[in-house]
């Protein structure tokens, strides 16, 4: 034993001291070198560790630990300086949170948003309050974004023929393609991306092609062809011609938000808001719209000749059926009223000529005149020219084109040097001798033009934590630059740095973006539209309202949403008329083969009500082979079927495949769940007031909802943002099936009229709050239960699950955790959850709890400031995220609150009033779209 | 009426069957198939305990599914026993101490099966205990105004009286059974149970008061009891659901269900254990009357059911005829249909005497009974007041398999009961023999 020596040695040592020996500890004298020596000899593993600290070193490693804790808490910090969104508006949830105004990106498009960061991690996307393209508004796809940065199926390290390898070897394999390049002039070198919004990628992609002049950019935009925003919020009428204009994508939030806008005033009484559509699936756009007409999409020039007629005073020159013709009659009546403050859209897909037609009405009237779309490049040029072995290198950068289009793959293997980067291990990947994985748009520094023409730039919230590259650290390595992503931005902008401080705070920059220097890229034209028929079957090809052209496959968030219109999750549909079902006798479900020509998918029958009778719809996005677990084997690929031409078959298959839907019934048969006042400053008649044997509920503050039908348009950014705030778990196609989906708001859906045009109406449930709640008394062990505030509240850990409270909750917005949904979840979803919100485990009950942390938040924050709730300090997730404002949350209690104002304006009215339940959630009628005001 | 003399000596048999059980081979054939369900039983909870309710086919909004629809046929299952033993011994109906002791136990494992099913339908299980009123140290008490809260005393205190008036019941038998017994383990394992039963005049004297208090407690019960889980339903906002019949309607429902089932085990036991000359047809006739009177008392719970909606209009009257012709329709005219077709034969006293016919009508009116819980349940639940909320509810195997479960977890208990305590009361027949040959 050396241990008991040494510590004797150590104290006779001490013993035999003179004068003013301090020690602090006995581990003080085991300092000493002999008994280290001892300890080494006998505790090899220890003999290094024990520290040679003095009192000066602790001193300053603390000071420096304070010093970093003071940079950045306990967060990982971030390589450069991003900057936190310093001055806290009106109405934002202030807290240890931090806000960075950033941006995602969709087909080339900047979503301007404020990433809500906890301990360095991204846990919610809010809309930047103050940019005037959303004004605080996300829409679902942005909502989403952020589980797209935690994807626990990202590529997390380079490839190189599908086995893994690091950056070293590709850096090498870039070297050497550069060396080739520069030697040849960039001959048989492609670049392929999709839409480039960016203004650093722009430059960029010039600097390529100018060192490089025999390079080629293929910028692939089959879907995004709309450059700006549409000024909708100023247009007494819209027409929208086959143009999905509030509906799903870059545009929506930019659209909706102007639209409602225009709407608020209407409904105040000034101007009109007359909105008119001719489409051959209904949309969003197309349900909302005054007068929906549903034709075919071949239709649509003969709609716009007669249009241009009627403006004319000329006879129609086409024959018109009385439908279109009282169509036309209206709309050009509504134009011409409007003169100057008219809005005509087309969708980007139609011919050039058309648009060119569109653009003389609009000069005729003195409206403004329409942006021609950007003019898309579709692949076939390229695949002919890899066919032929002109490409020796490929570059695909953040786009798949091998899942998209059947002859790339085979073409793409005559290609020599075949680099994909991307998100994923998609197909694209499968077929690339390298891929590169790419860092998400919240983990990196890029920029970006946004709706409204405005540029942003794009802040990483986050420090990737994967072995991944930026798309522009990609391309300046490709052009042997050393610069980091923060310096490629800012080369982009030249702004000093004050500014440059300025514009990161407030997200947006109001100067146009600089030139694209890159605006020499050739050119190829978009593929045809067919000749118009007006027989026989034809086939529209549409991105999926969930997971657009398929970049979202692997979002559960997204996949999970039920389509606004369809209510049909985890899936794709074939979708055909009630009249097209009723002559082949097809029943939803039953799979069929649909040919266009000599191309072909099989999928189940969807019936949709107002389809245009001979019009088949597919959604794009699906049927993904590769990409991630939750990608694939969703759906079938519709993908072949654009640009497809020939005779339109659809034959049974007899086989039935299961869809899920959300909604079975749409109908509303007797009851009137949604209400109509037929114009603007009309009211609700007034209701007798119910009886109740319990008192009212009095307390300051009340919380309420108001929920405006007339504003609501279906698009699903609220039900996204619940689930990201709220920690929703999903669930899966299967149990979305059997009736099992979590999400704590849904937007009903109900028709109304005859299935071949029938009005369309939403309606967002969420826990009503019932101050005489059903579930309330039904509960045995207490746990759901009335706060003083008027909240129906869930305690969850005293939850049993009897699921008595959801057998007596009227409006069934319960939901069950009939598994544990979420104990199994990989660490990259645990991180992306909300601290402030409870994990829910099996057995439970779960509901809307109007984001009860964040009521939380703001009373703790006012209490710190004694005094009571600031209206608007409490903004809901739902509420947030809404592009058109319909939902409103606040203190009831108040008059004066937004909440009260808008429950004051006669077209209040309580969902299932007949049950007594005095509902704190109610709504507002919608007004009649019929309206000619 | 059969010769008491005959009476009294197959009384005597009664104690002896433990020991010298007269049908062996089935016995063992009948306990083996019980024990194949029982362990399905014990697989089905298994599975559910590792992964949740969601094993079923339950959803949003058919949150309660055959769990509920499965515990209240069981329980009105187990209302018959009472009924026949405690009822009728109180208003002193003598012919019911052939059929007593067996429809007691029938009582007690069904009321056990019963009660599995609310603590095996809860999302946390093992949280059950928290719908019981003790001094926790949350602070927290039950919810009072919840028809559960009553459900769990209701069904608590029904388990617990029952027990006693079974096992009070038994105790002079078990003594006779200790008396008779041969082997030393018999003895002993009977002498138990017997609590130093001597059959002293005092013993019967504090029997006789202790049984009757019992069985005056527990004939109220029998009413309380459903009433009570009818208002699990009754109580809630739900089109189908909300109406004052419901009490009376699942009482009735439930003898109804009872005597069905008593029927069929009379029938069974009667010939598996030769037991013709204690369960005679006059026996069969009773049953048979009790059995058609319940039924059409239900039918008139069926009656009124659709008055009241049919008077009070909108979405009562949209849920009734919705059972009529909606996809739950097969349960409703199934529940219409075996309940009340077959049973109009028992107007014929042949009928009522044949034992198979008897059986039949029982099994029909059990299947009929099963259905009408399933109906009332689902029925109202998948659509109640919001056209979008409306879902389907289909079983999976293991709604099922759990239910075929708790059928088994009953015959195991119920075979092993017959095999080893008397199953009819043999001091209560012979008394009834005697005072017969007396008067």
């Amino acid at each position: 034993m050396s241990g008991e020596p040494s510590l004797e040695t150590a104290l006779s040592a001490l013993r035999s001291a003179r004068g003013r020996a301090f020690w602090r500890g006995l581990d003080d004298l085991i300092e000493r070198a002999d008994v280290r020596e001892r300890l080494a000899q006998e505790f090899p593993a220890l003999g290094g560790a024990a520290s040679d600290w003095r009192r000066r070193d602790v001193l300053k490693c603390l000071g420096g630990a304070l010093a970093l804790a003071g940079l950045d808490g306990c967060e990982r910090s971030p390589d450069e300086d991003a900057l936190p969104y310093v001055v806290q508006p009106d109405g934002e949830v202030p807290g240890i949170a931090r806000y960075y105004a950033t941006a995602v990106e969709l087909d080339g498009i900047a979503q301007p948003v404020m990433g809500k960061t906890r301990m360095a991690r991204p846990i919610k996307l809010e809309g930047n309050l103050h940019h005037p393209a959303s004004g605080g508004a996300t829409d679902a796809f942005t909502q989403a974004a952020l589980l797209g940065l935690y994807d626990p199926e990202r590529s997390k390290a380079p490839a190189f023929r599908g086995s893994e390898t690091d950056w070293t070897h590709v850096d090498a394999a870039i070297s050497s393609l550069r060396a080739g390049l520069d030697k040849s002039g960039g001959a048989g070198f492609r670049l392929l991306t999709g839409p480039v919004g960016s203004p650093t990628l722009q430059r960029q992609i010039g600097e390529i092609m100018a060192r490089w002049p025999r390079a080629r950019w293929h910028e692939w935009s089959p879907l995004q062809r709309r450059t700006q925003g549409l000024l909708l919020d100023s247009a007494q009428v819209v027409v929208a011609l086959d143009d999905d204009i509030i509906g799903p994508g870059p545009f929506q939030t930019c659209h909706a938000r102007r639209w409602a806008e225009r709407r608020r005033a209407y409904q105040a009484g000034q101007g009109s808001a007359l909105m008119f559509v001719a489409e051959p699936s209904p949309t969003i756009t197309g349900v909302t719209a005054t007068d929906r007409l549903p034709v075919r999409q071949d239709r649509i020039a003969v709609l716009i000749s007669a249009l241009e007629a009627a403006l004319d005073e000329r006879p129609a020159p086409a024959v018109l059926n009385t439908r279109e013709a009282g169509w036309i009659k209206t709309v050009a009546k509504a134009l011409d009223l409007h003169r100057g403050q008219g809005v005509i859209a087309l969708g980007a897909h139609h011919a050039a000529d058309l648009h060119d037609a569109v653009r003389r009405i609009a000069a005729r009237l003195g409206n403004p005149q329409p942006d021609l779309p950007a003019e898309g490049e579709d692949l076939s040029a390229l695949v002919a020219d890899m066919s032929q072995g002109a490409v020796t290198a490929l570059f695909v950068l953040d786009a798949n084109p091998v899942y998209a289009n059947p002859s790339f793959a085979p073409a793409m293997k005559k290609v020599r040097l075949r680099i994909h980067a991307g998100l994923h291990a998609d197909e694209t990947a499968a077929h690339a001798d390298w891929h590169l994985p790419l860092a998400h748009a919240l983990e990196s520094w890029s920029d970006g033009r946004c709706a409204d023409g405005s540029a942003t730039i794009t802040q990483p919230l986050v420090r990737p934590w994967l072995a991944v590259r930026s798309r522009h650290a990609l391309l300046s390595g490709l052009l042997g630059a050393e610069q980091t992503g923060l310096e490629i931005v800012r080369q982009t902008w030249e702004l000093d740095d004050e500014r440059w401080r300025q514009t990161l705070l407030q997200g947006w920059i109001a100067a146009p973006p600089p030139a694209a220097a890159a605006s020499v890229h050739p050119i190829t034209k978009g593929s045809e539209v067919p000749a118009p028929r007006d027989e026989g079957l034809t086939v529209i090809v549409r991105p999926d309202p969930c997971v657009w052209d398929g970049q979202f496959a692997s979002n559960p968030w997204l996949q999970e949403l039920p389509k606004p219109l369809t209510k049909i999750a985890w899936g794709s549909a074939i979708h055909v008329s009630p009249a097209l079902a009723q002559t082949l006798e097809l029943r939803n479900e039953d799979v069929v083969r649909l040919s266009v020509g000599d191309r072909s998918v099989e999928g189940p029958v969807w019936i949709l009500p107002g389809q245009q009778r001979d019009t088949i719809l597919v959604h794009l996005g699906h049927g993904r082979t590769l990409g991630g677990r939750v990608a694939q084997g969703i759906g079938f690929n519709a993908w072949p079927l654009v640009g497809a031409t020939g005779e339109v078959r659809l034959e049974k298959t007899g086989r039935s495949e299961q869809v899920a839907s959300t909604q079975h019934h749409f109908a509303m048969e007797d009851d009137e769940f949604v209400r109509f006042v037929d114009a603007a400053g009309d009211k609700l008649p007034q209701e007798p007031p119910r009886f109740s044997f319990f008192p009212p509920q009095k307390s300051s503050p009340a919380w309420g909802m108001a929920i405006d039908l007339d504003l609501c348009i279906g698009c699903n950014a609220c039900v996204v943002a619940c689930v990201a705030e709220n920690n929703i778990p999903m669930v899966g196609k299967e149990q979305v099936a059997k009736g099992r989906e979590m999400h704590w708001i849904r937007v009903d859906r109900y028709y109304e009229g005859s299935a071949e045009d029938p009005e369309h109406v939403f309606q967002p449930v969420t826990c009503m709050h019932c101050e005489d709640a059903p579930c309330e008394m039904g509960c045995p062990v207490n746990a759901t239960v009335h706060s003083p505030e008027g909240l129906n509240l869930q305690v969850y850990n005293r939850c049993i699950g009897t699921r008595t409270c959801s057998a007596y909750c009227p409006y069934k917005v319960r939901r069950f955790n009939w598994f544990d949904l979420t104990g199994g979840d990989p660490p990259e979803l645990r991180a992306v959850r909300n601290p402030e919100v409870t994990v829910r485990g099996r057995g439970v009950m779960e509901k809307c709890t109007y984001c009860i942390q964040r009521i939380s938040a703001a009373r703790i924050e006012a209490k710190k400031e004694d005094r009571p709730i600031a209206e608007g300090e409490v903004v809901t997730a739902c509420q947030a995220a809404c592009p058109t404002q319909a939902i409103v949350f606040g203190d009831v209690s108040r008059a004066e609150s937004a909440v009260s104002k808008r429950k004051a304006n006669g077209r209040d009215y309580e969902l299932l009033r007949e049950a007594n339940t005095r509902p704190r959630t109610t709504y507002q009628a919608r007004i009649r779209r019929g309206d000619m005001a | 009426m059969t010769d008491p003399a005959q009476q009294q000596a197959a009384a005597q048999r009664i104690a002896a069957i433990p020991t010298r059980f007269p049908a062996p081979m089935g016995w063992w054939v009948m306990f083996l198939f019980a024990l194949c369900l029982l362990a399905l039983f014990f697989v089905s909870v298994a599975v559910l305990f590792a992964r949740g309710p969601g094993i079923w086919g339950n959803n949003i909004p058919v949150g309660w599914g055959f769990p509920i629809s499965n515990y209240i046929w069981w329980l009105g299952i187990g209302h018959a026993g009472t009924l026949i033993s405690a009822m009728l011994l109180l208003v002193g109906q003598q012919w019911r101490n052939s059929l007593n002791r067996f429809a007691e136990a029938m009582t007690l494992f069904a009321v056990m099966c019963a009660g599995l099913y609310p603590i095996l339908h809860l999302g946390r299980p093992w949280r059950f205990y928290w719908m019981a009123p003790y001094p926790s140290t949350m602070g927290i008490w039950p919810q009072f105004r919840s028809p559960l809260t009553w459900d769990f005393f209701a069904v608590l205190t029904y388990l617990i009286v029952s027990v006693l008036f079974w096992y009070i019941g038994i105790v002079p038998d078990l003594a006779a059974a200790r008396d008779r017994a041969e082997k030393r383990r018999w003895q002993i394992f009977f002498g138990l149970g017997a609590l130093g039963w001597r059959g002293s005049a005092a013993h019967w004297h504090r029997w006789q008061q202790s049984y009757r208090l019992t069985a005056a407690i527990a004939v109220p019960l029998v009413v309380s009891v459903h009433s009570e889980i009818s208002l699990l339903m009754a109580a809630g906002p739900v089109p189908g659901w909300v109406s004052t019949v419901f009490p009376p309607y699942f009482v009735l429902g439930a003898a109804f269900s009872g005597f069905a089932v008593v029927s069929m085990l009379t029938l069974w036991l009667r010939a598996m254990l030769k037991l013709g000359a204690l369960v005679t047809p006059r026996h069969l006739n009773m049953l048979g009357i009790l059995l058609l009177a319940t039924g059409l008392m239900t039918a008139y719970g069926y009656l009124a059911e659709v008055f009241t909606a049919a008077w009070s209009g909108g979405r009562e009257a949209e849920t009734m005829w919705d059972r009529f012709v909606g996809p739950y329709a097969w349960s409703y005219w199934g529940a219409v249909v075996f309940n009340f077709v077959p049973l109009q034969a028992l107007w014929w006293a042949r009928v009522r005497t044949s034992p198979i016919a008897l059986f039949l009508i029982g099994l029909s009116v059990a299947v009929g009974m099963w259905l009408e819980r399933y109906m009332l349940l689902v029925s109202s639940l998948y659509r109640d007041w919001l056209e979008s909320s409306e879902g389907l509810f289909r079983p999976t195997f293991w709604d099922w398999s759990l239910y075929a479960g708790t059928l088994g977890l009953f015959l195991t208990c119920f075979l092993l009961f017959i095999r080893f305590l008397p199953v009819i009361s043999a001091f209560e027949v012979r008394e009834e023999a005697q005072e017969a040959l007396d008067g």
